[in-house]
């Protein structure tokens, strides 16, 4: 009978230490994990022919995460104006046409948890024009009004186009492929 | 999955409906969304495509994509038919159907063949027989300004006046051919093509004269003065150096060191300095010193 109480008695603790364990989990992922967080990784040890100072690896590190936020912003709250300054030319075109057709058709996307594995692969030999490839992923919704109507954790492939602005690099060309 | 592999004996039939309501609930739950949804493995950028759908009744289909977003009715069971303006832009696409669930498949479009060359030359204006001084990089694109990355080889000429400047070898990397080369050896325009099949586009570099060579001068003395000139300037290629170069004389006598500054006007810089006794005068150029210039004493 003591052995029966006391199993009870530690099934109990075990169910109220994996439920305090779980709080905790779901409390630190809510907590960690913001949803607009954009994570970027940047290689350039196979970038040429001219090789990318660190200064300006962390320009480009920096440029494309906060582009991408912008583009998370645009298209979930169908604006522009976050796109001002990060892209331009057919890249800008293009999401400015996404924002466009998206709000005619009543249609919202939401790019969340993104994390972009960025290789350098050609940097021009007067240093105006990058070629990156980003290997993205995050949790991507596409609603309807306020119904999700597709939702999945998207790995991507980019080429992508940057050219050194004033201050700041731009993306000029920002285009999926199926593979590198 | 315990139900399945208890040992409770059922039907090959039962198990086999389980098995089917299991697929049923998991769909359902939108677990399987291409479901229902066959699109094509790729599209050329620009190309028509149908979507087949199945089922009966109403539903709505979304095509979502760079530069498009669209939503419409579409009666279950009939092909959606994509028309060419929504799928010009190369990259990823999702084709959505919602009735009582919502299913979705991704297709690509590609880039469709090359229509213009991007060419970046670098840089406009250049000094002759400078080392790996003159570059270019080509950028493919379709007609839709999709970048075109699977192009094989870029060809590059260069040319000064009607002569042959060199073929420099095209680097390929990624879809972009970029090359370096040495400027020329006479001034002029150098003419700088990239061919991809049909397709050229043609950069203008100017090339000047590099810096003087062998600055030569030689002196007069007038009843108050020196009057110094160099002779013709050129740079090492024999390329007249380009006027309004500046040249510097420095004359140091029995009154200490000063120097004139005189533009190069038709080849020649000239220079009258009021000076008297014995004096010793140079030339330079930019970083180039030309010979010294003893001049006696007024008798």
């Amino acid at each position: 009978m003591k052995r029966q109480e006391l199993a009870h008695t530690d099934c109990g603790e075990i169910a109220k230490t994996l439920l305090l364990v779980a709080v905790l989990l779901v409390t630190a992922t809510s907590l960690g994990a913001d949803d607009s967080s954009v994570q970027v990784q940047l290689d350039t040890r196979k970038t040429g022919p001219r090789a990318v100072e660190n200064q300006t690896e962390q320009a480009i590190r920096r440029d494309y995460g906060f582009a991408w936020a912008s583009l998370a912003k645009a298209l979930e709250f169908n604006t522009i104006d976050p796109l001002q300054g990060s892209f331009v030319g057919t890249a800008m075109k293009r999401l400015t046409d996404t924002v466009a057709s998206q709000r005619s058709a009543g249609l919202s996307s939401r790019y969340g948890r993104q994390s972009h594995n960025l290789q350098a692969v050609f940097y021009a030999p007067e240093g105006d024009v990058i070629e990156l490839h980003d290997t993205a992923e995050f949790q991507l919704q596409v609603m309807d009004g306020g119904k999700v109507v597709h939702e999945e954790h998207a790995v991507r492939h980019y080429v992508v186009l940057m050219t050194p602005g004033a201050d700041h690099w731009i993306i000029r060309q920002l285009q999926a492929v199926s593979q590198f | 999955m315990p139900w399945l592999t208890s040992t409770v004996r059922v039907s090959p039939n039962v198990r086999r409906a389980q098995l089917v309501c299991l697929a049923v609930i998991l769909c359902l739950g939108e677990l399987c969304p291409g479901q229902g949804l066959k699109v094509p493995a790729s599209v050329t950028a620009g190309d028509e495509t149908i979507i087949p759908t199945t089922g009966s009744g109403k539903a709505i289909f979304y095509l979502w994509g760079p530069g498009v977003s669209s939503k419409s009715e579409i009666s279950l069971g009939q092909e959606v038919h994509l028309h060419s303006r929504d799928l010009r832009n190369a990259g990823d696409y999702l084709a959505i159907v919602c009735s009582a669930v919502c299913r979705s498949s991704a297709f690509y479009v590609r880039a469709g063949k090359p229509a213009y060359l991007n060419f970046l030359v670098h840089p406009s204006r250049v000094p002759v027989a400078q080392g790996d001084a003159v570059s270019g990089v080509v950028l493919p694109f379709d007609e839709f300004h999709n970048l075109v990355p699977d192009v094989a080889t870029v060809n590059f000429r260069l040319a000064a006046g009607s002569s042959s400047a060199g073929s420099p070898r095209a680097q390929m990397q990624d879809g972009v051919a970029w090359f370096r080369t040495t400027s020329g050896r006479s001034a002029g325009k150098l003419q700088v093509v990239a061919t991809l099949d049909s397709l050229s586009s043609t950069r203008i570099v100017q090339q000047v004269a590099s810096d003087p060579c062998n600055l030569r001068i030689k002196g007069e003395r007038t009843p108050k003065s020196v009057v110094v000139e160099t002779e013709p300037v050129h740079d090492c290629s024999g390329n007249p150096v380009p006027d309004g170069t500046i040249v510097t004389f420095s004359v140091t006598g029995a009154g200490g060191k000063s120097t004139v500054d005189a533009p190069i006007k038709q080849g020649i810089a000239s220079a009258k300095i009021q000076a008297s006794g014995s004096l010793v005068i140079s030339a330079a150029s930019g970083t180039v010193m030309g010979n010294e210039l003893h001049v006696g004493g007024q008798p």
